[in-house]
């Protein structure tokens, strides 16, 4: 699939859960050098452990396999997510905070000690059946008036007009997986498409 | 195997490569926090006896999680790390797992020494629901294994003493057996 992805450094490769728990560091390793080889050092691989314990040695083994950044749940308790937030620093990536399943991400952020580099806003995969769960664009604006630093991501939502309304709301990065999951061989049309709405 | 009733387990946490036979009890600590059916159905063909799925997790992932379970024939285990009232998430649910696990993560354990194993929960749980196994972890000492089973809990999960396994641990092993008789 990234052989059908077009060479951008708009776009950032996630190694996602569930192929993390498959393929492991190593997995990680490989999206590194593919995307590498396309776009040179500008390659950017999100590690998404969702971390929910062990900050510290998490991190070590994502960045260790050339991650750029990894994620961390916000529903971890919050010695794991200050841990987490310590040891991405101290690795040179960023740290990303999976709001998913938060109501208000606002109360997480201010028990922090230090603030992450990202905030992602998410409705999981499996609430995206529940139609009363909305993603909360309202949320965006809210946390970069008070967090001025943040950048804010968005996942959960998965058609160009989710990603359009993404970042007219002022989001920095959409995360879109399940149309290219479904239909591979139209990888590169969508790419090229979810891109335009990202200028 | 599954896991039988009124019987006591030790759980031990492996992080390293192990060798194992056919009747051993494998569990998959995935942690399941979303897209809970495709995480069980990779667990369960790789081998795995029972998998775990975050209590903070979204209602709907914990439900296909218990499902698919059910589905593959291996147990389910919801995992209550800094859930702070474990009975509100498995009311909500729509149908029981079939093992709880009452959770101290390690951060909590060595940043918050505050912070303790709710073993009250156990009695809590099992009086609500009488089907439900409890297992417990977080403590890594012979006492808290003992507070653990003299609490009721049916399995107790520890680590930090097999995480560098030596010449000791099979005595260590033995003497954690001892307590869970």
């Amino acid at each position: 699939m990234i052989n059908l992805l077009p060479p951008s450094e708009k776009i950032i490769i996630e190694a996602g859960t569930p192929f993390i728990k498959q393929y492991g560091a190593n997995g990680i390793g490989s999206l590194k050098a593919w995307w590498s080889q396309k776009v040179g050092i500008g390659s950017y691989i999100v590690a998404d452990l969702k971390t929910m314990d062990r900050g510290g040695s998490e991190v070590g083994a994502a960045a260790m396999a050339g991650a750029s950044a990894a994620t961390c749940l916000g529903l971890a308790p919050i010695e794991t997510i200050n841990e987490f937030i310590k040891k991405c620093e101290a690795n040179n990536i960023d740290s990303m905070i999976d709001m998913m399943n938060i109501t208000f991400p606002f109360e997480i952020l201010q028990r922090l000690k230090k603030l992450p580099k990202i905030v992602v806003l998410h409705r999981g995969a499996d609430e995206n059946n529940n139609k009363s769960k909305k993603i909360p664009h309202e949320q965006i604006n809210r946390i970069k008036g008070a967090y001025g630093n943040i950048l804010i991501s968005i996942a959960g939502g998965e058609t160009i007009r989710d990603v359009t309304r993404t970042f007219f709301n002022n989001a920095d990065i959409a995360v879109v997986w399940r149309s290219f999951y479904e239909n591979p061989k139209e990888t590169a049309r969508l790419a090229e498409e979810f891109l335009k709405s990202a200028r | 195997m599954i896991l039988e009733r009124r019987k006591k387990y030790l759980q031990v946490a492996l992080n390293i490569r192990a060798t194992t036979s056919d009747s051993t009890y494998i569990i998959a600590d995935n942690k399941c926090a979303d897209l809970g059916a495709r995480e069980v159905e990779m667990m369960a063909t790789a081998g795995a006896n029972a998998a775990t799925c975050l209590g903070v997790a979204p209602i709907e992932t914990i439900d296909n999680f218990i499902d698919e379970c059910k589905k593959f024939k291996i147990d389910s285990m919801i995992d209550m790390m800094n859930v702070e009232n474990p009975l509100m998430i498995l009311k909500k649910l729509k149908k029981i797992p079939d093992v709880v696990i009452l959770h101290r993560g390690v951060d909590e354990g060595e940043f918050k020494k505050e912070k303790q194993i709710p073993y009250y929960q156990i009695k809590q749980i099992k009086g609500s629901y009488n089907n439900i196994l409890i297992s417990v972890a977080g403590g890594d000492t012979i006492r808290e294994v003992q507070r653990a089973i003299f609490n009721e809990a049916d399995v107790v999960v520890v680590w930090k003493n097999f995480y560098r396994p030596n010449a000791e641990t099979a005595n260590l092993a033995e003497e954690f057996l001892k307590n869970i008789k």
